[in-house]
Formats: structure tokens, sequence, C-alpha cells
């Protein structure tokens, strides 16, 4: 007997209720009032957080026979939720009278409904979906500001998202013929007797498409143009928010659809997060443009964030370590791009003297970039240990070496970035920086410093 | 009683120390003026104490350091020296007070004779070594401040230094002494360290008589005598006379017992002090400058006294000692007066002194002639009573004696002669340049009475005195001299006078090549230098050498090394590791940059890279399968 209780899916409602609700009252709504639809979707999303903390006391359970409603959901839900409302917070000032103000939200909402549920899943068919449902809402968010990078962004985005999720469909089929069916419960039961070659094929070709989810190589070649075309508070939500689903589903595949005892799955994912972090870090050396660093940057971390999925069912540490990191990456993250927005610029130089302008802005800043490195005591630090602890645990030392050799490596960059903020000449960025973004930020980078002091918490509950 | 032997040495050391310390306190201009009138009232009030410790014989008791047995105490041997000591001190004082002036440093001198004296007077009525050893030490610190007391003039600071290193080293033979006391006796205590087990006694004997002869100027150590003439008259009158010289000669007398007690150390002490009676005497003959003669004369008559000590005659050295102390302290007075009226000390122009200054004259004349042992005068009895000692002793011992005194005959009467004579033509100039200070009755003041002191002292080695003497001392069979060996060696002392004279009218002068060795005192400062200083640098700077080269050199060497590791690490190391990191950030600039490559914003390119990744994915999981 299977369970369909609607209330189990209700942060989701909440959710694609007010993406609904504001696309109809958008409608309807004036352009100089059209800011109701951004309080309508950050209501929606506050009660979605709210019911999704309240759904995580409860035991793990699945629903509708496509969703796993266990401690992985629950965190997606509360990171992505809580991620969106930062990035409605953001949004307020650039798009304040924007003509399309409503239909931006709507979009910001949809995607983030497609995030959850690609975290949730736990049927290939229902990935899919979300697969659509989180990337659609993105390429459009892309090209959102009409103008030449932007489209130019949009339809690589879209592009690339075409051609990886037709390979990911492809690896789906397989992986469907192979183990007689899409649920994950009956794929871990059936793939242990099929041809293993054949399971492989599939496995890289569903990760295919997660990985350009999750901005990880082979896969990522949208991240650096669409973070730099696009406007910059899509930005900051494609390079954040759809990651958190992508990993979870990379995650909870690997744990719940894989046979148990398949050791390619580590050696594979250990390889791209090897190539990943690698590629990241070193193409982000010579970045001029800050939104290309970023980009960059987010690259990188994905290579770190795909440690725990390597390890994943190896070590009991990999669960912990991932979920943290994904919480901690996300507010930081955020917040640089909250600083990025509050500055207005992508010139490197422009942010020179910063520090003298606008301190706190600065001190935000670089509480986030040293974060990103995983300077203590920031959430990222903890969520670095967690990772190098999952990697060691697994008996992936040469993986733990990598990534801490990236790290090591990744100060330079942004170090790039933070010195000249410290210097008296002025490089010119907004006099009077977007005051919600840089509220966002400064939020940002206090939320990144409590989580990372106040890391037992979490980890106390989880 | 205990506050007797307390206040007696602590009058003229607290005294003496207020005067030393209100300098940086009260200040040099006020105080200056009130120092000599102190010190003559700290040591008439002394000499009073002297007096009456010296019939009440009080004894101090205190423990040292815990539990050593130590004290003050009064004896009859303390109680002659305590009332000589204060009486000698005082009358020292007193001429000091009227010859030091306005442009002297007063507070300064007059507090350090009053701690000066305090200290003999410490070391004189000490019944144990290390309180004996604080006023010894202290006496020879007062000493070389003393004598360098005009510091300003490089050459008596030198004078000090030499007196004072060359007690000094003589000392350490008492710090010996008081160790090996404490080792073979366990106690400190001056009377019972003849009792001491073994060889100890002979290893305490050892370093006292080291200490005593070097603090009394005896051979091999008198040429600091000489060189302590630098000081002010007032300081050779004390220090030649009752303090520094005679605490040698009291130790000695003092520690006779342990003396005797060991079997070699008396003799060796009588015939130390035979000897330098003996050659000092010969050494003050030669001398041409006064104070010179007298300083030789002091180390020959201590000599007497340390003889006497070596032969067990308590009673005849402490007599000398006391005699000596009237006769040498009037001398030097008399010397240092005519020395700052006329300017000279040169036997050659005093000529016509002692009739220029008559009472400085007469006092003068009493003491020299009693210092040529002239009956009936002091020294001729005492210094009979020492020899009759020496003569039950050994024969030779007593001919050496006799032939030291017939020296100290010969040299007063040289002195004596070379003052009384009429003014030659040669110094008329001289003196007439000189010779129109007047004496002050503070200056006239002490000469009588020392001169009294100087002519009848002798009736405590003579009867029927010399009985209650022996009693005092405890010294009851002592050989007395005889009368027929008084009468002989009066009788010599009065030829040799003659003699003396007659050689000097007659202008006869002994060949220079003769009188050389005793002219510069038998060369005895040449020899230490030659001996003990020259070795002692040569090792000092052998020690610094190999301190320099070795020890120094090691570290130089070490610190050496480092720099050239250093050196080699930055050369060869350095540039490698350099190079190391260059190519590092090279190296990964060179990958960032190639990292960037495939981002060529091309979609088609982008298609390509990613299915060719994910092909090359699909062969590593098939291939590792």
């Amino acid at each position: 007997m299977t369970r369909e209780n609607p209330a189990d899916l209700l942060p989701e409602l909440c959710v694609l209720g007010t993406a609904v609700t504001g696309l109809l009252t958008g409608s309807f709504l004036p352009r100089t009032r059209q800011w109701i639809v951004a309080v309508l979707c950050g209501t929606g999303l506050v009660a979605g957080l709210v019911t999704a903390g309240l759904a995580a006391r409860r035991a793990d359970l699945t629903t509708f026979d496509a969703f796993m409603l266990d401690p992985l959901t629950h965190v997606t839900r509360i990171v992505v939720t809580a991620a969106t409302l930062l990035v409605i917070g953001l949004a307020a000032g650039p798009l304040r009278g924007h003509r399309r103000e409503s239909e931006f939200h709507t979009l910001l909402m949809l995607a983030a409904l497609g995030t959850i549920v690609l975290g949730a899943a736990s049927d290939l068919l229902v990935l899919v979906a979300a697969y659509l449902l989180a990337g659609i809402p993105g390429y459009v968010l892309a090209g959102f500001g009409k103008d030449a990078p932007g489209t130019e962004a949009a339809l690589k985005y879209y592009l690339m998202g075409a051609f990886l999720g037709i390979l990911m469909l492809a690896g789906v089929t397989l992986l469907f013929g192979l183990g007689r069916g899409t649920s994950y419960e009956t794929l871990a039961a059936g793939l242990g007797t099929a041809p293993g070659g054949a399971v492989a094929v599939g496995v890289v070709l569903l990760l295919a498409g997660l990985m350009f989810k999750a901005g990880a190589v082979p896969a990522h070649f949208w991240v650096p143009d669409v973070t730099e075309g696009a406007p910059r508070v899509v930005a900051a939500f494609v390079t954040t928010v759809p990651k958190i689903g992508a990993f979870a589903a990379l995650y909870r595949f690997a744990v719940q659809a894989l046979p148990p005892g398949r050791d390619d799955w580590p050696l594979l994912v250990a390889v791209i997060a090897a190539a990943t972090m690698t590629l990241g870090n070193l193409a982000a050396f010579a970045q001029r443009n800050v939104r290309r660093l970023l980009a960059y940057s987010t690259i990188g971390q994905a290579g770190y964030l795909l440690v725990p999925i390597a390890m994943a069912g190896r070590t009991d540490l990999a669960e912990p370590a991932l979920l943290f990191y994904l919480a901690g990456y996300a507010v930081t993250n955020l917040g640089a791009f909250a600083a990025v927005i509050a500055v207005g610029r992508d010139d490197l130089l422009a942010y020179t003297g910063l520090a003298r302008r606008s301190p706190l802005l600065a001190v935000s800043l670089v509480v986030c970039l040293l974060g990103l490195v995983g300077t203590p005591p920031t959430a990222v630090f903890v969520g670095k240990l967690l990772i190098f602890g999952a990697a060691l645990d697994g008996h992936y030392t040469w993986l733990a070496v990598a990534a801490a050799v990236n790290s090591v490596a990744s100060v330079f960059y942004y170090l790039r970035w933070i010195v000249p903020m410290m210097r008296r000449r002025d490089g010119g960025g907004e006099r009077r920086p977007a005051p919600s973004a840089r509220w966002i930020a400064y939020a940002a980078a206090g939320g990144s410093l409590v989580l990372g002091i106040g890391a037992g918490i979490p980890l106390a509950i989880g | 009683m205990n506050l007797l032997g307390r206040l007696l040495p602590a009058v003229p050391l607290t005294t003496g120390a207020l005067l030393l310390t209100g300098r940086f306190t009260v200040g040099r201009r006020r105080l200056d003026p009130a120092a000599p009138a102190a010190a003559v009232l700290a040591l008439a009030a002394t000499l009073g104490l002297a007096v009456a410790a010296a019939l009440a014989r009080p004894a101090v008791r205190f423990p040292l350091f815990g539990r050593l047995p130590a004290g003050l105490a009064v004896d009859g041997l303390s109680a002659a020296l305590i009332v000589t000591v204060a009486a000698v001190s005082l009358a020292v004082v007193v001429f000091a007070a009227g010859e030091f002036g306005a442009d002297e440093s007063r507070a300064r001198f007059f507090g350090l004779m009053l701690v000066f004296t305090g200290a003999m007077l410490v070391t004189v009525t000490a019944t144990d070594l290390a309180v004996l050893l604080m006023g010894w030490e202290v006496m020879g610190a007062m000493s070389y401040a003393l004598i360098g007391f005009w510091w300003r003039d490089p050459g008596r600071v030198g004078s000090a230094d030499v007196s004072f290193l060359t007690t000094r080293a003589a000392d350490l033979g008492l710090y010996f002494a008081a160790g090996a006391a404490l080792a073979g006796t366990g106690s400190l205590d001056l009377a019972g360290l003849a009792a001491g087990r073994g060889h100890w006694p002979d290893l305490i004997a050892a370093g006292a008589v080291l200490a005593a002869l070097g603090k009394s100027a005896q051979l091999p150590f008198s040429f600091w005598l000489s060189r302590a003439m630098d000081g002010p008259s007032p300081v050779s009158a004390l220090l030649h006379s009752a303090t520094m010289v005679a605490a040698g000669a009291y130790l000695l007398l003092r520690l006779g017992p342990l003396l005797t007690a060991t079997g070699w150390a008396a003799t060796l002490v009588a015939w130390a002090g035979a000897l330098t009676a003996l050659l000092l005497g010969a050494v003050a003959l030669a001398q041409r400058d006064l104070k010179q003669l007298l300083a030789a004369s002091t180390c020959a008559q201590i000599g007497f006294m340390v003889l006497a000590a070596g032969a067990g005659a308590v009673a005849g050295g402490t007599a000398q000692l006391v005699a000596h102390a009237a006769v040498k302290s009037l001398l030097f007075l008399a010397a240092g007066t005519w020395l700052s009226a006329l300017g000279t000390k040169d036997l050659g122009e005093l000529h016509g002194a002692a009739r220029r200054y008559r009472l400085v004259g007469v006092t003068f004349g009493i003491g020299a002639l009693a210092l040529a042992a002239v009956p009936p005068l002091s020294l001729w009895a005492t210094k009979d009573a020492v020899l009759a000692a020496a003569l039950a002793d050994s024969p030779a011992l007593y001919a050496v004696g006799l032939a030291a005194g017939l020296l100290s005959a010969g040299y007063a009467g040289r002195a004596l002669i070379a003052v009384t004579r009429p003014t030659g033509a040669a110094a008329r100039g001289a003196t007439g340049r000189h010779g129109t200070r007047r004496l002050g009755p503070l200056e006239r003041l002490p000469l009588p009475v020392l001169a009294l002191g100087a002519a009848v002292l002798g009736v405590l080695a003579l009867p029927p005195v010399d009985g209650a003497w022996r009693d005092l001392l405890g010294a009851g069979g002592e050989p007395a001299a005889s009368p027929a060996e008084l009468a002989v060696s009066g009788a010599l002392a009065l030829v040799v006078l003659a003699v003396t004279w007659t050689f000097v009218r007659r202008g006869v002068r002994a060949r220079a090549a003769w009188t050389a060795p005793a002219l510069h005192w038998l060369h005895l400062e040449r020899l230490a230098r030659t001996l003990v200083a020259r070795p002692v640098f040569a090792l000092a700077q052998a020690l610094a050498r190999f301190d320099d080269r070795v020890i120094d050199g090691g570290v130089r060497v070490a610190a050496a090394t480092g720099r050239r590791a250093a050196a080699l690490a930055d050369h060869r190391v350095e540039v490698r590791v350099d190079g190391l990191v260059d190519a590092v950030g090279r190296g990964a600039r060179w990958l960032g940059a190639a990292a960037r490559r495939p981002q060529t914003g091309q979609v088609h390119t982008y298609y390509a890279q990613a299915a060719v990744l994910l092909a090359v994915l699909i062969l590593i999981v098939l291939l590792v399968r």
C-alpha cells in the first residue's frame, strides 16, 4: 500500500502554490505594485521553510512512490527555500519596478521547486521531470535581461542543458531496461544482476545530466558563460540553488539506486571530483572578472562537494559532510554574489579600496571569500573538514590530498580579490551600494560565521 | 660588661661610618669643619673605654653563622693593645686635626682613620678567626683608602694598589687558616687552634703565619711598606705604629701556643723576624729619604716582635710593640711636620731642621735615641727582653738579633745626625724657601706625650714593673734580660752611635754598588713583580688568549659555520627552492591558462568536449571493472 498523502509534500505545495498565485496576481497588478508578488513569494518560501522544518522532525518515509522524506530531503528543502529567499532579497533592488518582475519571481519559485523535487525524487522519471523543471526556468531567467550577453548565456545554458538532458534520458532508458523499473528501490534490486558494463554506461549517461545541474566536469562549460552573461541575481541563483538539488539527487542515487558493493562508483565520481576542483581552481587563477572568478570558484566547490558523493555509502561521514557543506556553500556563495550585486561592478579593479568606501561590505565579502577558501571559523571550513575526514575515512587519501592542495591553490585567486580591497586607491565602484543586497551580504557573512561557530548544533541534530 | 666590649670598637666605627656617609647626606661643606673635632672626641672616648675595658676585661659572646661561637673579649694581651691603639690613634688624630687644613677632604680622612682604628680594635679583641678576619679585612681596605687618600695623584694610587694587593694576597693565608681551623677543630676559636688533630694545626699555622708576615711587612713582603709612605704623614704614623703592621705581630703573639705546637712554625717565625730585623735594618741604613728610613726601620723593629713571637717572649714582644708604637708614631709625626714645613724629607736637605723647630727636634731626638736603643730609653729594654728570649732559644738567633740591634742604632743615628747638623750651604736656599710654616698647638701637643712614652715605656721590660707586666700577659716563665746583657747592648748602641757620628762627620760613603740593594729595599718589589706578578699576568694573558682563541674562537667558528651554511643555503639551496617555488608558480599559471582553453565560448566545442569526456569516463569505468 503506497502512501499518497499530499500533506507530506506541504513545502513543495507551498512553493508551487505561491508560484501559480504569483503569476496570476502579477498578471493583474500594475507594474508599480508588482512588488506584491515578491512579498507573496517570500511569504510562500517562509511557509515552505517552516513546513519543511516541521516535517524534518518526522520519521523517514516514502510518499507517492517517488519521494523520499529523509534528512537529505529535509535539508534540501530547507537550504533551497532559504537560499531562494535570499535571492528574492537580492532581487528586490535590481528588479524593483521591472516590467517582468512577477514573472521573474514565478520562474524563481518554479526553479526552486524543481530543485527540491530533484533532491527528493527516488524515481528516475521524477528525476528527469525535476531536471526539466529546475532547468527550463533557469534558461529563461538567464536571458531575463533581454540583452546580448544574457541571450547568449541563455542559449548556451539551454543548449548544454538540452544536450546533456538527452544523454541523461538515454541513461535513464538504459537503466530502466537493465533494472526493469525506474524506482530506486527496484533499481537497487534489479541492477545487481544486470550486465555491469551496461549499467556503468547508463550511470555515466545519467551523471551527465546531474553534472550539468551541479556544474561539474564535464558539464561545467555553461557555468562561466552564464554567470558572466546573465543578470547578477540570476547568476547568484543558478550557481547556487540547482546545485543543491543535483548533489542531493546524486547522493540519493548512489545510496538508494545502486546495488551495494559496486566499487566503480567511488572511482568514477572521485575522478570527476578531482578533475572538477582542479579545473575550477586553475581556471580561476587569472580571472579579472569577478563573476567569472566566482563561476570557476563554484566549479571548484562542486569538485569538493563531489567528494562525499564519491564516498556515499562508504563512510558515515559522507552524508553530514555533504549536507553541511551544501548549507555552508549556499549561504557563503550567495553572500559573495550579494557583495558583487551591492558593488555593482564586475571588474576586479573596481573593488580596489572597498574597505575604505564601505568597510562593512568589504568585511562581509572578505568573510565570504575566506569562507570559500575554508578558513575557520566559517561554515565551509567545517564542511571541508568533514569532507576531508570522509575522504580519509573512505580510504581515498589521494582525493583528500587533491582537495587540500586545491584549497591551498584557491587562496591565490581569492586573495587577488581581497588584497586590492584593502588598498587606499579608489577603484570607483558604486558610491552607495544597493541597500538590500548590502544587507543580504552582511546577513550571509554573519550566517556563514554563525553556521561555522555553531556547527555542532545542526550536526548533532542531523 | 658586654656593653663596654661592644662600645669599644663601636664608637670609632660608628663615628667613622657617619663621617664617611654623612658626606653624601649632610654634604662636605658642612661636615668637613666638624670632622676633626668629632674624630678627636670619638677617639678620646675610645681611649677612655679602652682603659676601662683594660681594667674591667669585658667579654662579648655571640654565635656566628648560626652555631659557631664568636665574640670580642679583652684579656691581658688585648688590654695592652687596645690602650696602645686608642692612645696612639688619639695622638695621631690630634696632630692630624692641626695639620689638615680646610682644603682637604677632612670628613673622608677622619672617617677613614676612625674606621681604621675601630677595625684594629676589633682585630685585637676578637676571640675567633671569623671576627678577627672581619677586622683584619676592613683594616686592609682602610689602609688602601688612606694610602691612596690623595687619589688625584696616580702615583699614590699605584702605591695604594701595591700595598693593598700585597697584604691582600698574604691575607688569603688567613682564609686558608680559617678553613683549616673549621675542618680541623670544628671551631674558629683562637684559643683552641693548637688543639687540632693531625696536620690541621700545621695548615692553620702556615696560613696564619703567611697572613701575619704579609700584614707586618716582614720578609719577603716588606716592600709594600715602602710604597705605603705615599700616604699622608698621620696615616704613616698610625699605620706603622699601633695598627696594620702591629696586627701581624699581634696575631703571631696571640697564636704563640699554636706556633709552638707545630714545632716548625715557631722557629720559622723567629728566623723570619730576625732576618727581617737584620736585612731591613741594613735597608734603613742605606736610605736617603727620612720617611723611607723610618719605614724600613719599622719592618726591622716589627721583626723583633715577630722574633719574640717565635721565641715565645710574649711579654717582651708586647712591650716592644707598645714602646715601638710610641716611638714610631712620634718619629713619623715629626718627619711629617718637617715634610709639610720644609717641603722635603731628603736626609741631605733636612740639615738643621731640628734646630729650627726646637720642640719637634727635641722630641724627634728622644724618639731617635729610643730607636737606637740608647739606655735608658724604651726600646733598649724591650729589645733586650726579646733578645734574652732568643738567646734562650738559640745563640745564632741572638747573634742575628744583636746585629740587627746594632744596625738600628746606626740608622737611628743617621737620622738624628741628619736633622741636628748645622744647616749646610747647599740646603740653606731650599729651607729658606719653605721654612715659613708655623706649627699649630694641635700639632705640637701630641709630640711631648709620645716622646714621654718613647722614653719611659721601657720600664715594662725592666724590674720592678716587668713582673706585673708578665702577670698581665700571663707570661710568667719568660727569661728576662740579665743586667750584663742590658749593659752590653746599651754600650754597643752608644758605640755604634759614636761610630756613625764619626763616619757622617768625615763624610765616609760606602760604595754605591754595595748599598744599592739596600737602598732599593733589596729589590723586593722588583722580585715580587718578576716572580709573582709577571707569571700571574702571563698566565692571565695565556688564559685570555686561550679564551679568545679556543673558547671564543669556537663560538666564532660556530657562528662562521652558521653563516657559511646560510650562505651555502642561500646560493645553492635557496636558488633551487626559490626556483622550485617559481616553477610551481609558473606551472600553476600555465595550468590556469590551459584550464581556460576549453572555455571557447562556442557551444559546438562544448558539446564535443562534453561528449568526449563522457566517453572517456565510460571507458575508465569499463576498463577499471
